[in-house]
């Protein structure tokens, strides 16, 4: 009887041990790789909506305030969207006759409202509120990115729990007057030592805690 | 390692810190109790009890392959991958027409009522954009001043029940509800033409103004028709009592505020009666030892929660209360010719003892009759209260705030005899459930077979519903307008929450359609009534009092009435007649189901009875020495047999019950098909009861049924702490003498802590709990799971200990087995600063706050379950099945929105209700203002009745839980483990009368 494993047994079995390891150590990797990267979360890529609502009309050319629409941002955890009898505040007077339009005043006069097509996503366990960002000093553009550039918005950041924490961790840097919140395009002091001496009077005036424990965010 | 088998013969004394064994013996059950007996040496864990609930020791019965098992375990790795993808493309619909004061994101609370035994609580509801998700009591109302009973509360989970009814019917088909409503004024007008003659109603008792003035329009067009009101637990007693004593039906109600002794002959004042949320808050406020501390005595026939609060209990059959009443009577006013009638030794002692307590606190008493007990007790009582001059102080009459003074089987035995004269031709039948809540020896429903034209409303299609001609699904309390009257009168209104989910009719609405006014709706109705009451600019006026929820300063004023000796003395006599001998069965409203109306709640299903600690199930309660006499043992099938009536029932053994005396709680045994929650638990008690003898009778006969015994979900010996000191007890005098108690200051002493201290931020949470006032009610139960979305698990999960309230009411007896002494204890996570729980678990899924809550992060679980296992305290909860996966879209929305609902695999636990602590942090750090103490109130200390929980920061030396923790009776848990738990427990206070010992 000749024997059981040949020589080049070894090699196959030595290639296939290596290859497992690689794939397992390789796969994680790529996973880890592949959960950071836009592909999965979603980041810079526009969503279409119903209606072609364009931010950069409203918001940069108009400069119409964010808390115009979104007007529970300072009182609630949801920003809000806009009831359709809002749209029509202006549009009823002004295109009101636009096809483009069309879709708004359909959902307004038969009380069926548009469905909007989500952008910002957190997860069920996670409790976001933005009154409270807004009240410390975080404005609309530290988290939403310049929305006055964007014809159809798209997420600018993550949102992954480590980015919520590099906030949470060392909020100075992020925070700006409060007369600032909702501008788009706000400068922080040129200087290194101006940007700490804002940060610092900001903390200390708007009196941030920030709190990383766990139940801050779930609950 | 020892096998299961010899794991539990070890027998392992607990000890407590100094290595002595606890000098007291608590126990929970029979049982437990003979364990205890047999080993002086308390706390051998080997008898105590088994250490896993049955079923939960053996294995998972896992029969497949190692092959098929490999398969399952890839399966699940790919679906456990695909759970960490984001949904994509979720769609969010604002409003188109945002509704005013509304923010999207925030609560708002309404104002409204709820209506038992006529008799309305004030309620607040929680409603996150239109859905009402939690319902609390109206702080300014004075039937609830911010408390809200199990009933209540759990009101929520039926409103959302998807077994309600939802079509109207006419014969069984389905109708439509326009057809009905246009059918019933045809027939209105048809029977107005002989005055309505032929037409009779059967209503729910009731207090309401707005249903007062429908049924007198009803009865102005229809002249000759008559109505009727039936509830099977019926106040009748208590006024007809009142007419014996002051010679006119009379509302008697009482302001414990203002008694030092309180006598409570069969009464559960601080549970199912009416005004009972705000009768607890008075009692309660009073059984703090720093101020004057009332006493309290009861005597009745089963355990209650009144009866396990008070400080001088007495086991006393249903049928001998009259006789103590009326020695007490003697006692106190020998003037008033009652002879004192013989009574057992211990009875005597205890109702000489009463008198006695009574004589020296005249005017600043109060003696108190049950529902119960028949009008001359409730006759005795009275005049008791006005020899002591208590009338217009603790006892209050006035005028009957109901329409109907009764409301009992003799109004459904008038009727049935109208139906059998062949008179009724249409009957209305509000009331809930006749054909199951009234005795079934009155006929009716052979009777309703004879009317041509029976119309039945009811939230579920019920045992009536069944037999009626046309079947028009109820509107929910929470779904129509209306108003009633609370306890003391105050007029109070009530609004709707959401318009009727499954096209519901209010009993408002159904009697004016027979009136043909289908278009006037009960909001016009409602206005029109009250309109004479507001000033000039009505608007301004009737929102504001809608807002309220009340109309302040319409409380019934105190009638003087002279005592009528020539009607009492007649009752008198009646009360000192000798009952019949024989066994007795006393029925009693179920502390969950009441009358049966709740049965289909699952919330109430599963929370344990406060004193038996039931759940799923009703019981013949039997007392052990009965249980003895008999042979019996708990799970026992028994055949009851009373007067040619049987029923074969399960029997429980219950420590506190009198002998020779079976107590059955009403309300189960539902046979509907539809209440899919209700159908099959429990015993039906209705089948024993008799028109003749509703509340007790004697003569019962019992006999052991062959059979398996009856599996019982009893979860006293679950989350056992193994019989140390835990439950604490003292003295009033001992406390104002400041004698040292050995086992207070050993759990309050100080143990060194080797690890690091930790400088808590902003706020220290904490919490006090005062068994002193604690009754066991079980508010706060329901308010957790409401609350905190807390699944509902089923009888035979309980039975395996898998229940999943976060907030559990230890019940502890203390003494002899027949009449123990009771100490309740709620117990939830106690938010140790060292907490066992989170060293142990390897994923740092429970980990510490900055402010000291002990947290539990449900996304990083992996569902190991060690953080339980190395609990002392027993408070986590494993959803160990898909508990909340299978809602329909409606129960969903039901849910507090500020609360993860929990996936299966998940641990669970009190968490100080943490949303509402971030709630009120940020809201108050928005507003720029700093947090007060008393802004953060959880979910269980706004439903608490008695004030017995409170919450909030250390770090505050003058906050009301830094105050109670400084009390001398407050004392750490299992202090002997140096947990450094946050919550404290106050020693139960008793009072005893020094004569009595």
């Amino acid at each position: 009887m000749s024997a059981l494993f040949k020589p080049w047994s070894n090699t196959v079995f030595r290639v296939a041990l290596a290859g497992s390891a690689t794939f397992l150590v390789g796969g994680l990797a790529f996973g880890m790789v592949y959960m950071r990267s836009p592909l999965f979360t979603g980041q810079h890529e526009p969503v279409t909506q119903p209606v072609q609502f364009d931010h950069r009309h409203h918001v940069g050319d108009e400069g119409i305030d964010c808390r115009y629409c979104h007007s529970s941002v300072e009182k609630s955890p949801s920003a809000g969207i806009p009831p359709t009898s809002l749209c029509l505040n202006c549009h009823s007077q002004i295109w009101n006759k636009s096809p483009q339009l069309a879709p708004v005043r359909q959902a307004f006069f038969a009380d069926k409202p548009i469905e909007w097509r989500r952008v910002h996503q957190l997860p069920g366990f996670v409790y976001f509120n933005h009154s409270i960002h807004v009240a410390k000093g975080v404005g609309c553009e530290t988290c939403h990115g310049r929305i006055d550039r964007m014809a159809a918005v798209a997420k600018e950041n993550t949102l992954s729990m480590g980015w919520c924490l590099e906030c949470h961790r060392d909020p100075g840097p992020r925070l700006r007057p409060r007369d600032q919140i909702t501008a788009m395009g706000y400068a922080p002091p040129a200087t290194r030592e101006g940007r700490d001496a804002l940060a610092d009077k900001l903390l200390h005036d708007n009196d941030v805690h920030t709190r990383t424990s766990c139940s801050t965010c779930h609950r | 390692m020892p096998s299961l088998e010899q794991k539990k013969s070890l027998s392992l004394p607990v000890l407590d810190g100094q290595g002595r064994l606890p000098a007291r013996t608590l126990w929970r059950s029979p049982e437990e109790h003979a364990a205890s007996q047999a080993a002086p040496s308390a706390g051998d864990i080997s008898i105590a009890s088994p250490e896993f609930p049955p079923g939960a020791e053996p294995p998972p019965e896992f029969t497949s392959s190692r092959r098929s098992f490999v398969q399952l375990l890839g399966a699940g790795v790919a679906l456990g991958a695909a759970g960490c993808f984001t949904k994509p493309g979720e769609k969010m619909a604002p409003y188109t027409k945002r509704p005013l004061d509304l923010t999207p994101g925030n609560a708002l609370h309404y104002a409204t009522c709820q209506t038992r035994a006529g008799i309305a609580t004030g309620l607040l509801v929680t409603a996150w954009e239109g859905r009402p998700t939690k319902i609390e009591g109206n702080p300014d109302h004075p039937s609830s001043l911010g408390a809200a009973g199990v009933f209540e509360q759990a009101s929520l989970q039926s409103l959302y029940d998807p077994q309600r009814a939802r079509e109207v019917r006419h014969r069984g088909a389905g109708s439509a509800l326009r057809s009905f409503q246009l059918e019933l004024s045809a027939h209105g007008q048809r029977l107005r033409k002989d005055g309505g003659a032929r037409l009779r109603f059967l209503l729910e008792p009731s207090a309401s103004p707005l249903i007062a003035s429908v049924r007198h329009e009803l009865l102005s067009a229809f002249p000759k028709a008559r109505a009727r009101a039936y509830a099977s637990w019926s106040r009748e007693a208590s006024y007809e009592g009142a007419r014996l004593a002051f010679g006119a039906p009379l509302e008697v109600r009482y302001d414990l505020a203002q008694a030092a002794v309180i006598v409570a002959l069969d009464a559960d004042f601080l549970s199912n009666e009416p005004g009972s949320l705000a009768l607890s808050r008075q009692f309660a406020r009073r059984r703090e030892p720093t101020a004057e501390m009332n006493r309290l005595y009861a005597a009745e026939p089963q355990l209650t929660v009144t009866g396990s609060t008070a400080d001088h209990r007495v086991r006393v059959r249903a049928a001998e209360i009259a006789r103590l009443a009326l020695a007490i009577l003697a006692q106190v006013n020998p003037a008033a010719g009652a002879a004192a009638p013989t009574l057992p030794p211990e009875q005597a002692k205890w109702a000489s003892a009463a008198a006695k307590d009574l004589s020296r606190n005249k005017g600043r008493s109060a003696v108190i009759a049950g529902e119960r007990q028949g009008p001359e007790v409730h006759a005795i009582a009275l005049a008791i209260n006005s020899a002591l001059g208590n009338l217009g102080k603790a006892v209050l009459t006035h005028a009957p705030l109901v329409h109907e003074v009764r409301a009992g089987p003799s109004e459904v035995r008038g009727l049935v005899e109208e139906i059998n004269r062949g008179e009724v031709d249409t009957l209305v039948i509000t009331a809930w459930n006749p054909l199951y809540a009234a005795p079934r020896d009155l006929g009716l429903a052979e009777a309703l077979a004879k009317v041509p034209n029976v119309i039945y409303t009811s939230l579920f299609e019920d045992e009536t519903s069944a037999r009626a001609t046309w079947f028009v699904p109820a509107a929910h309390e929470l779904e129509a307008w209306g108003d009633g009257r609370a306890h003391d009168g105050t007029l109070t209104f009530r609004q709707p929450l959401l318009a009727p989910l499954y096209g519901g009719v209010s009993e408002v609405e159904l009697l004016s359609a027979l009136l043909g006014e289908t278009e006037r709706t009960p909001y016009q109705r409602l206005r029109e009534l009250h309109k004479s009451k507001a000033g000039a600019d009505f608007e301004t006026t009737f929102t504001k009092w809608i807002s309220d929820g009340l109309l302040p300063g319409t409380a019934a004023a105190h009638e003087v009435h002279a005592l009528k000796p020539e009607s009492l003395r007649p009752a008198l006599d009646a009360a000192a007649r000798v009952p019949a001998e024989g066994l007795e069965l006393v029925f009693a409203p179920d502390y969950k189901a009441y009358d049966g109306r709740f049965a289909n709640n699952a919330w109430l299903q599963e929370l344990p009875d406060p004193l038996s600690k039931l759940t799923w199930d009703n019981a013949a309660l039997v007392s052990p020495a009965t249980a003895k006499r008999l042979a019996l043992e708990s799970g026992d099938l028994v055949d009851l047999e009373l007067r040619g009536r049987k029923l074969r029932a399960a029997a429980l053994v219950q420590p506190g019950q009198a002998d020779e005396c079976i107590t059955l709680p009403l309300g189960y045994g539902r046979t509907a098909t539809t209440e899919g929650v209700a159908r099959g638990v429990g015993f039906d008690a209705g089948a024993l009861r008799s028109a003749a003898a509703p509340y007790f009778d004697r003569g019962l006969q019992l006999n052991k049924a062959a059979g398996p015994a009856h599996r019982f979900a009893i979860t006293h010996s679950h989350f056992t702490m193994e019989g140390r000191s835990l439950a604490l007890d003292v003295n009033l005098m001992e406390l104002r003498e400041h004698k040292p108690n050995e086992e207070l200051e050993e759990q309050r002493r100080d143990h060194p802590l080797i690890y690091e201290k930790i400088p808590y931020a902003g706020n220290k949470w904490a919490m006090a709990i005062d068994l002193s006032k604690c009754t066991g009610c079980s508010a706060c139960v329901v308010a957790c799971q409401a609350e905190n979305n807390i699944p509902v698990v089923g009888k035979e999960q309980v039975e395996k200990s898998r229940e999943m309230a976060w907030l559990r009411i230890d019940r502890y007896f203390e003494g002899p087995l027949e009449d123990p002494k009771v100490i309740t204890q709620p117990v939830a996570c106690v938010h140790c600063e060292a907490a066992p729980c989170e060293y142990v678990c390897p994923v740092n899924a429970t980990v510490h706050s900055d402010e000291g809550i002990n947290e539990m992060v449900y996304n990083r679980c992996v569902g190991t379950r060690y953080c339980s296992n190395n609990c002392p305290y027993k408070v986590r909860r494993f959803n160990f099945l898909r508990y909340n996966d299978d809602y329909t879209d409606v129960e969903k929305m039901r849910f507090n929105p500020d609360v993860t609902v929990r996936a299966r695999g998940v641990m669970e636990k009190c968490n100080y209700c943490v949303q509402r602590v971030e709630r009120v942090r940020i809201d108050s750090r928005v507003a720029g203002q700093p947090m007060k103490d008393g802004d953060v109130v959880t979910a269980c200390q706004q439903a608490c009745p008695a004030e017995a929980i409170t919450f909030g920061s250390l770090h505050d030396p003058n906050s009301r839980v830094s105050l109670l923790q400084k009390e001398e009776r407050s004392y750490r848990l299992l202090n002997e483990l140096n947990t450094k738990p946050r919550t404290w427990h106050m020693a139960r206070v008793r009072n005893p009368n020094p004569e009595l010992g």
